[in-house]
């Protein structure tokens, strides 16, 4: 075939560029292996805290008998959850995009799924079900609204043309679902579960942190956390996060395997299907069944498992516990002095993470080198199990404020890196272009295209860290520092106070969810004002 | 007349509102294409041609007057199998071989495959796609993209055929290859045929009837017929007749 000789030009220096680029990321993380080492053997940090990685290895090899039933404990309930949560994710995805109205009318249980920390569920979860199931629910949840957004959003991307092909000859909603959407939907489908391996296997985790079972990596790291060995955390630790790299990796490798076929040959012309008309009172009625909704499944799912009144708290049953007995007033102290210590925490934390965040991803577009040498890092943080690893930071940074402050940072520093700076890299050379050749600075240049259209990633990247924000907070708390809501959760917990466990939860989902609404009433004000579309 | 298998607009209007203002991309539009005719559709851009095909199709509904396929509605003309289409841009799905493409129709209209196999290889022959029927989309240059997007439309052998600007996209030299091409399998489908394009010289080489659209509104302007008998060859592009109707359009298109 003479037509592909250029193509294949073209995928070789292509590929030599990949090896160049390879090349210089694996000279960087040798770098930074060498340099741990170093620091681990002359014990730089606090005292040894930080080991050296070949410690990490020898303690590895000691403990290995040890390993395979948490890793095989940790794989079944992540596993378990990673097929439930994407089943249903996926099936729900494909529901919304072909009834915009169902989507609507979920939008509360959606946001409210994305934003839950999984750590203040995680009791409640373990109190009302048993054996594994809290972990497949967590992990399920974890991937749940990552797959569901990318099932909808791959659908709704596909091509309109190859819908109108379908459409005339006479093929309506099923046909066109079959033939057109969910194959076209296939690399978005792929990528939301590339990011949900790695969440399953954290979410399996943080409900083994919540109790219920001798087995699993959760339980192996708590466990260990008493004994101040750090080489052993630190192993634990390291097989968490390569479990969940190799999930992402896998699903990274049939992505890029199948997406070489299904790429678009050409650009797109016709605009995207426009939006059902508005009515004032039909938004009115979705918004409050979309609210209404959560409450709802919470109610029915308590009353499907007959769990007792006493240990499983329904909507009115919290209700009385926090507003109608005589020691509501001791509790609602409680909670109010938890919130006081927490909600100021998860602010700071989150405003520093995404300034600097935000701040890395302009010098990136002055400097690529930086995103060169960095991004490969930033990018291997994205699969790791970051808040399952608030141990070894409780090693080296102690049990004080700084330590949650450390945490709530590097939880929303990275993804919010990520999503900036490849929001950024998408900033159209020609349109940066211009002003240069009106000669403006490099700083005029960034004032005038790269913050303007960084926007929406700026926006994309908040909504992201608000949950990752408080569930950092509240794992610190739970663990380390003995202070807010993370630690009057884990205190509940000892003193079977259910009605606390379930107010705790209850009341950071609530934040969780009003801090993801503000920003995303924000954002729709500030982007709709400039003619933007939210970024994904 | 409402012929077996013609095309019937009746006037058709249809307008869009986009960001407030509202465009009138048809307005009291009538034709008639009886049975077996080739009728071709030329105008300014924006005046209305993909619109008045995709009502045509059933992609879209006219906000007043009919629209008849065979006596049918355009719903029930497409689910019936009775048309075929191709669009300016090929839209073939590029996951699936060019076969599978071509194929497409039979899947959607729920048609065996099997009872169209030697179809299928006559189709590939007669648009120069023999061996590349394995090949990808994206292994395919935009003339071969679009050949095979035209025997995707006629893999139905459909009674009513519709082209959108099938060879916009081509060189001039391949364009005039595919006139010479589509008129011999025309000739030998015998389907009515309504063809959207933007070159004069292929709506006369290739029509009976030329109908020339005016924009804002979208309306029509002027039907001219072409009396040239068939097979067309293309000397005919040098024939003295040939070019005052070249002329006659030209200036339709201008307004007068
Ligand atoms: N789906 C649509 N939404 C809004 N405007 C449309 C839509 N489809 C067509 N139009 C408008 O209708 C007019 C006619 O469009 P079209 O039929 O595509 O013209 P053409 O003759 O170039 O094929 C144009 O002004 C176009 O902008
Ligand atoms: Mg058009």
């Amino acid at each position: 075939m003479a037509t592909k000789t250029p193509a294949a030009k073209t995928e070789s220096v292509l590929s030599l560029r990949q090896k160049l680029a390879r090349y210089s990321t694996v000279r960087n993380w040798l770098l930074l292996l060498v340099f741990w080492e170093i620091i681990g053997q002359l014990r730089l940090v606090a005292d040894g805290a930080l080991p050296a990685p070949s410690a990490i290895l020898a303690r590895m090899w000691v403990d290995w008998a040890d390993y395979p039933p948490h890793i095989w404990a940790t794989l079944e309930g992540a596993g378990a959850g990673f097929l439930i949560g994407n089943a249903v994710a996926i099936a729900a995805g494909v529901l919304f995009a072909t009834f915009p109205l169902t989507q609507r009318l979920a939008r509360g249980v959606n946001v409210a799924l994305f934003a839950l920390p999984p750590i203040a569920v995680s009791p409640i979860l373990v109190i009302t079900f048993s054996d594994m199931t809290p972990r497949i629910i967590l992990a399920a949840i974890g991937c749940y609204f990552v797959t569901m957004s990318a099932t909808v959003t791959g659908i709704q991307q596909t091509d309109r043309r190859i819908v109108d092909v379908v459409h005339a000859y006479g093929g309506r909603q099923w046909k066109t679902l079959i033939y057109a959407q969910m194959r076209s939907a296939i690399p978005a489908i792929l990528s939301g579960l590339r990011v949900a391996a790695p969440n399953a296997v954290l979410g399996s985790i943080l409900a083994e942190f919540g109790g219920g079972g001798r087995f699993g990596l959760g339980v192996y790291l708590i466990g260990s956390l008493g004994r101040g060995e750090p080489d052993r955390l630190w192993g634990i630790g390291l097989s968490a996060t390569v479990i969940a790299g190799l999930a992402y990796l896998l699903f990274s490798l049939i992505a890029t395997r199948l997406t070489g076929t299904s790429k678009a040959v050409t650009v797109p012309a016709s605009p995207p299907a426009p939006k059902a008309e508005k009515s004032m009172v039909l938004t009115l009625a979705l918004g409050t069944v979309s609210f209404a909704l959560p409450f709802l499944l919470w109610w029915l799912m308590l009353a499907i498992m007959g769990t007792p009144a006493m240990i499983a708290k329904t909507p009115v049953g919290l209700f009385d516990y926090l507003f109608m007995m005589p020691s509501s007033l001791v509790s609602l102290g409680k909670l109010a002095t938890a919130l006081g210590q927490t909600l100021p925490m998860t602010m700071v934390g989150m405003a520093v993470g995404l300034s600097f965040a935000f701040a890395l991803a302009l010098c990136s577009v002055l400097y690529t080198a930086i995103i060169r040498g960095f991004m490969p890092v930033a990018l291997v943080t994205q699969t790791m199990p970051l808040v399952a690893l608030t141990p070894l930071l409780v090693l080296i940074l102690g049990r004080g404020p700084s330590l949650i402050l450390w945490i709530t940072v590097s939880v929303t520093f990275f993804p919010a890196f990520v999503t900036m700076a490849q929001g950024l890299s998408m900033v159209s050379r020609a349109a940066i272009e211009v002003p240069k050749a009106y000669g403006a600075g490099p700083f005029r240049q960034l004032w005038l295209v790269s913050i303007p259209a960084s926007l929406p990633y700026l926006f994309a990247a908040t909504r992201l860290a608000v949950p990752r924000a408080l569930l950092g907070v509240m794992i610190a708390e739970w663990l380390a520092t003995g202070k807010g809501l993370g630690n009057l959760l884990n205190q509940s917990r000892g003193y079977l106070d259910y009605g606390m466990i379930w107010s705790v939860s209850v009341v950071s989902v609530l934040i969780s969810v009003l801090f993801y609404q503000i920003v995303v009433a924000i954002e729709q004000r500030v982007l709709s004002k400039r003619g933007m579309a939210p970024a994904q | 007349m409402n012929a077996e298998h013609g095309i019937t607009i009746n006037q058709v209007s249809r307008s869009f509102t986009g960001r407030g203002t509202l465009v009138q991309a048809l307005s009291d539009v009538s034709l008639d294409c009886p049975e077996g005719s080739f009728t071709a559709l030329i105008g300014p851009s924006g005046c209305g041609k993909s619109t008045l095909l995709r009502l045509a199709l059933g992609l879209d509904a006219p906000d007043s007057g009919q629209v008849l396929i065979s006596g049918m509605t355009p719903q029930a003309a497409a689910k019936s199998g009775k048309t075929g289409v191709a669009f300016q841009d090929a839209a073939l799905m590029p996951w699936r071989t060019v076969e599978d493409n071509i194929l497409l129709p039979l899947d959607v209209l729920g048609r065996k495959r099997s009872a169209y196999h030697d179809e299928v290889a006559k189709l590939v022959k007669l648009v120069g796609l023999d061996g590349f029927e394995k090949a990808l989309p994206g292994e395919l240059s935009g003339g071969m993209r679009q050949r095979a997007a035209i025997a995707r439309a006629l893999v139905t052998r459909p009674e009513i055929l519709f082209l959108d600007e099938p060879f916009g996209a081509l060189d001039q030299i391949l364009r005039r290859q595919m006139n010479v091409e589509l008129q011999r399998i025309w000739m030998e489908s015998n389907a009515t045929t309504l063809l959207v394009t933007h070159g004069i010289d292929e709506a006369i080489f290739l029509a009976d009837r030329v109908v020339v659209m005016q924009s804002k509104p979208g309306r029509i302007s002027r039907i001219i017929d072409v009396p040239f008998d068939r097979p067309r060859t293309p000397d005919l592009f040098a024939h003295p007749t040939f070019h005052a109707l070249e002329k006659e359009i030209a200036e339709a298109l201008d307004g007068h």
